[in-house]
């Protein structure tokens, strides 16, 4: 697996992100700077300049026309990919850590922090996908989380839930629609923060990171705890892999952390873990630094990973991992040929 | 002897694998049958993106299809 090396930012990276066709990479940073790239060749597509403090996160809508992303300036803007022009920028009374559109890219969620005098709210925003439109001012929908804030969250199947993953560890359920609580559920070691949330592709089901040091394999619809992938340090995000049966888990402890030497190297790798039967199953190397954010190409040719180091590694996958199969699934798979 | 147990270990891990297998994808069919009712429930298409992806092909390349000619 050759790694294809991103260097374009000067600061750690917060979250990479495919589009739907998997052709394009969206990488931000604390380095102020939304960068766009080929992913085959890890050409850099553009830059997207006008936020004023690190980005904590960015996606895009299903068709490839828009960028969303949310900052510590306490903005989120939305810019058009091709021109790289901004197109709207909502403000808010603190840093926005995470941004989401929904299935169709007709709204985008977005997670404030939580700040003396300000609780942490989940906002909704009705979005058009046109570069020329106007977009509106008015929020669709304000969630209050009063209990513990979110920190991460996203649209389940037919934007039915919003799910949230707290700092507590907690895991809630939201309708989509009125935005009122359903339950909340204690999913994680208790006050572990929640890092990342990653959905399958039908988004019936999804992936919880935690610096609990486990990633869990969640229902959209009852939160019920399907897998648990432990490992052997803090994560900071986790992704489920289309085609393969696979998930990606990506940590590390801050060298300002690692106070003991056992600690001494760093953990600082993707691993895979086997999706269904919980084994890890690999490692990848090449991070000099934790891992922040882990992605996978939506069309199974690969996965990205971005490093508290400033670099983002594009990996695509080969032979070997596409004929990797247990006895038990290629015993299926024969099953299945000859049906 | 320790052959037969080391064996019979095996066994086990690899049935558990096969039920684990089977329960996993039972689950999925179970889901994937769900949302695909709740969809026609509500009127909405099979892949919610296809008809947003066809309707951008065509305003960048209106007229596009009329204009094959062979």
């Amino acid at each position: 697996m050759r790694p294809i090396l991103l260097s374009g930012h000067e600061r750690a990276l917060t979250q990479v992100k495919y589009n739907r066709d998997g052709d394009l990479i969206f990488s931000v940073s604390k380095d102020q700077q939304i960068c766009a790239w080929f992913a085959h060749n890890g050409e850099r597509l553009g830059t997207y300049h006008g936020h004023v403090g690190a980005i904590w996160t960015i996606d895009v809508d299903p068709t490839s026309t828009i960028l969303a992303s949310g900052s510590a300036d306490n903005t989120i803007r939305l810019w058009d990919i091709k021109t790289g022009k901004n197109l709207k920028t909502w403000e808010f009374p603190t840093a926005v850590k995470r941004v989401e559109f929904n299935s169709d890219g007709s709204q985008l969620l977005g997670v404030t922090e939580k700040r003396m005098g300000h609780l942490g709210t989940i906002v909704v925003l009705d979005v058009k996908i046109d570069v020329e439109a106007e977009q509106t001012d008015e929020k669709a929908l304000t969630i209050v989380c009063d209990e513990s804030k979110a920190t991460v969250a996203g649209w389940s199947y037919l934007d039915k839930y919003i799910i949230a993953g707290h700092e507590d560890g907690s895991v809630s359920q939201y309708d989509g629609k009125s935005g009122d609580l359903n339950f909340n559920i204690q999913i994680h070691e208790l006050d572990s923060p929640i890092t990342d949330l990653q959905w399958s592709q039908d988004r019936t089901y999804f992936i919880t990171a935690s610096k609990d040091k486990t990633a869990k394999l969640i229902t959209a619809k009852d939160l019920e705890i399907l897998k648990t992938y432990p490992s052997d340090t803090p994560l900071n995000s986790a992704v489920i892999t289309p085609k393969k049966d696979f998930v990606i888990l990506g940590g590390g402890q801050a060298a300002m952390d690692v106070t003991t030497t056992s600690a001494r190297q760093g953990k600082f790798e993707a691993r895979f873990y086997h999706k269904i039967f919980e084994d890890e199953v690999g490692r990848v190397r090449g991070h000099f630094g934790p891992l922040n954010t882990v992605a996978a190409d939506p069309t199974g040719k690969g996965y990205a990973s971005g490093g508290e180091d400033g670099y983002v590694r594009v990996h695509q996958f080969d032979k070997g991992y596409f004929d990797f199969m247990y006895e038990v699934e290629r015993e299926r798979q024969n099953k299945l040929n000859q049906q | 002897e320790d052959a037969e147990r080391i064996n019979s270990a095996d066994v086990a891990v690899v049935q558990e694998r096969r039920r684990l297998l089977e329960e996993w994808y039972a689950w999925r069919a179970q889901v994937e049958e769900e949302l695909a009712e709740e969809r026609e429930v509500l009127g909405l298409p099979a892949d919610p993106v296809a008809d947003l992806l066809n309707a951008k092909t065509a305003a960048i390349a209106p007229g596009q299809e009329e204009q094959i000619i062979e």
